[in-house]
């Protein structure tokens, strides 16, 4: 079948790839709704029924109190950003120092291997009693991005070529210049690669955390709460919000990085 | 995990030198006397079992102005003595000065240049060039002007503003030249610069470093393996003996530059340095 395309024209690729999209989500809705109907169970709604539920929540926000999306939406974000700001505030200079100082790296391994594994959502309950509510969750969302920031960093500073470290030595470069000038710039990329992991997993973390969440929360505790009064329409709608801001999230953090690598030249 | 990054302390010797243009402080040497020299140099690598002593009883003088090529059977220590004459190995015995200054560290004193080229990727090619320069807290404006003279002078001025995975191998180490080079270090230091690169681009680059040095009182350390290449660089060659290296011959090259490399007295001087490193492998 030849529809005139062309791979070699950017316009074409373009259409193609949105064509491609589309029918993908509509194939996704068409599954979803043998689903609703094979199954034919309250707990899952219609896509129909869901859509409309998405339309009202967005005119008219939280059908039981009438608080707007923007608001739900914006209580997620704040701790999703406070948790992010601090997982970088901590990891970036924590693991430049445990990428650079074998001893330092050797003593706390166990116990960065120890608390790594542990799901970010299990420490949920402890924080929201030690925390309160809102800086719990925050916390819960610093628990997820922290450790693939480290790690990446420490993971980068382990990559950087040997060769730099000593052109700069005989340009004459200093310890303090060798770390500013190289060691830091060198390790960008893996910091992005880091970024890029923990925000996907810290947008699954704040959801989670805030299904404990009080009416201060955000969209998680929208999702539990139209769950709990059994309004599922009302819930896949407030799904179906969260997997467009993590999308939009991850895209954005998948450019930014994809423009660091170009730019610094390397590949993380 | 690497134990390699570890930006080493200043464990031996004196404060790294940063400073730009050194090789004003050795300005009252005059050309064609001793500006460096080594002495008694020896290198042993210890393993868990084993010691290898790569370098032993090396000592030389380097004159002021001159381009003195390293060559050996492959395996010698050239490398091992061009990085104990930076200061990015420490050697197990033996001293090496510019004019009155040791040589422990390594410092912009003794400017280098890579095989691999270590560049750095993050910088543009001017960034690059300029990276000693900030280093040593020149001033923007200089800092500038003076990497676009020397990105000139390597031919690279239309990529002054590339980043450096856009350039092929020679314009790369032309790169590198003009990075050393900036600096005005007493010493330069060159450890197989050419070796990565094709054949050709091999022969360009030695033509263009002759046009660069000619007239420039550069005083240069050439490591290589080509005894074609030293010749047609160098005003003296050096050749080593199997490990433990030392000297074995030292060999004057008296000709004007640029040079013929079809002349008959390059032709028979080649052979016989060729016969020189073929008798080191018949030693064994």
């Amino acid at each position: 079948m030849d529809l005139g395309y062309n791979k070699h024209n950017k316009y074409h690729r373009l259409v193609r790839s949105i064509l491609i999209t589309i029918v993908s989500l509509l194939t996704f809705v068409l599954i979803w709704w043998l689903i609703y109907y094979v199954a034919n169970d309250p707990a899952i709604p219609s896509p129909i029924a869901t859509f409309v539920a998405l339309w009202e929540l967005l005119e008219e926000g939280d059908p039981m109190t009438g608080r707007s999306l923007w608001s739900y939406v914006q209580a997620s974000l704040t701790k999703f950003l406070s948790g992010f700001l601090l997982a970088m505030i901590v990891a970036v200079p924590i693991g430049l120092i445990l990428g650079n100082f074998k001893l330092i790296r050797e003593f706390t391994t166990p116990w960065i291997e120890v608390l790594r594994p542990i799901a970010p959502i299990a420490w949920a309950p402890i924080f929201i009693l030690l925390f309160g509510y809102v800086r719990g969750a925050t916390m819960v969302v610093f628990i997820g991005i922290v450790f693939p920031i480290l790690t990446n960093i420490i993971f980068g500073v382990s990559k950087i070529d040997k060769v730099w470290i000593d052109a700069s030595k005989t340009l004459g470069a200093t310890n303090f210049q060798i770390f500013s000038k190289v060691l830091i710039p060198a390790t960008i990329p893996y910091l992005m690669n880091g970024i890029k992991i923990g925000l996907g997993i810290g947008w699954m973390c704040i959801v989670a955390a805030e299904l404990y969440a009080t009416p201060l929360g955000g969209l998680g505790y929208y999702v539990a709460n139209m769950i709990t009064f059994a309004k599922f329409p009302e819930a896949f709608a407030g799904i179906i919000v969260i997997a467009i801001l993590g999308l939009l999230t991850t895209g954005v953090a998948e450019y930014v990085s994809k423009r660091v690598s170009k730019r610094m030249g390397m590949d993380a | 995990m690497s134990e390699k990054i570890k930006i080493e302390g200043q464990k031996w010797g004196q404060e790294r030198v940063r400073a730009d243009r050194t090789d004003e402080l050795y300005k009252d040497i005059p050309e064609g006397e001793t500006l460096m020299s080594i002495k008694d140099l020896r290198v042993v690598y210890i393993t868990d079992d084993s010691e290898t002593v790569a370098v032993d009883n090396f000592s030389l003088d380097v004159k002021k102005g001159e381009l003195i090529s390293i060559v050996g059977p492959s395996g010698c220590g050239k490398t091992t003595i061009l990085r104990c004459i930076a200061g990015l190995l420490q050697p197990t015995t033996g001293d090496i000065t510019i004019g009155d200054n040791k040589c422990t560290s390594p410092g912009s004193d003794r400017g280098m240049v890579f095989q691999d080229f270590a560049l750095f990727p993050w910088r543009t090619v001017k960034q690059n060039v300029e990276f000693g320069m900030e280093i040593a807290g020149v001033p923007k404006e200089e800092r500038q002007e003076r990497a676009m003279k020397y990105i000139k002078a390597v031919g690279l001025e239309k990529f002054a503003d590339s980043r450096i995975h856009e350039l092929s191998g020679g314009m790369k180490q032309r790169v590198g030249i003009a990075r050393a080079l900036v600096m005005h270090p007493a010493v330069i230091l060159m450890d197989e610069p050419f070796g990565a690169l094709d054949a050709q681009t091999r022969n360009i680059m030695q033509e263009q470093l002759t046009k660069i040095i000619v007239h420039s009182e550069r005083t240069i350390i050439f490591v290589t393996h080509s005894v074609d290449e030293a010749l047609y660089l160098s005003d003296r060659v050096v050749v080593l003996t199997k490990r433990p290296s030392t000297i074995y011959k030292v060999i004057e090259v008296p000709w004007e530059r640029p040079r013929d490399r079809a002349s008959p007295e390059f032709t028979a001087l080649r052979k016989k340095i060729l016969e020189y490193l073929e008798e080191q492998n018949v030693m064994e």
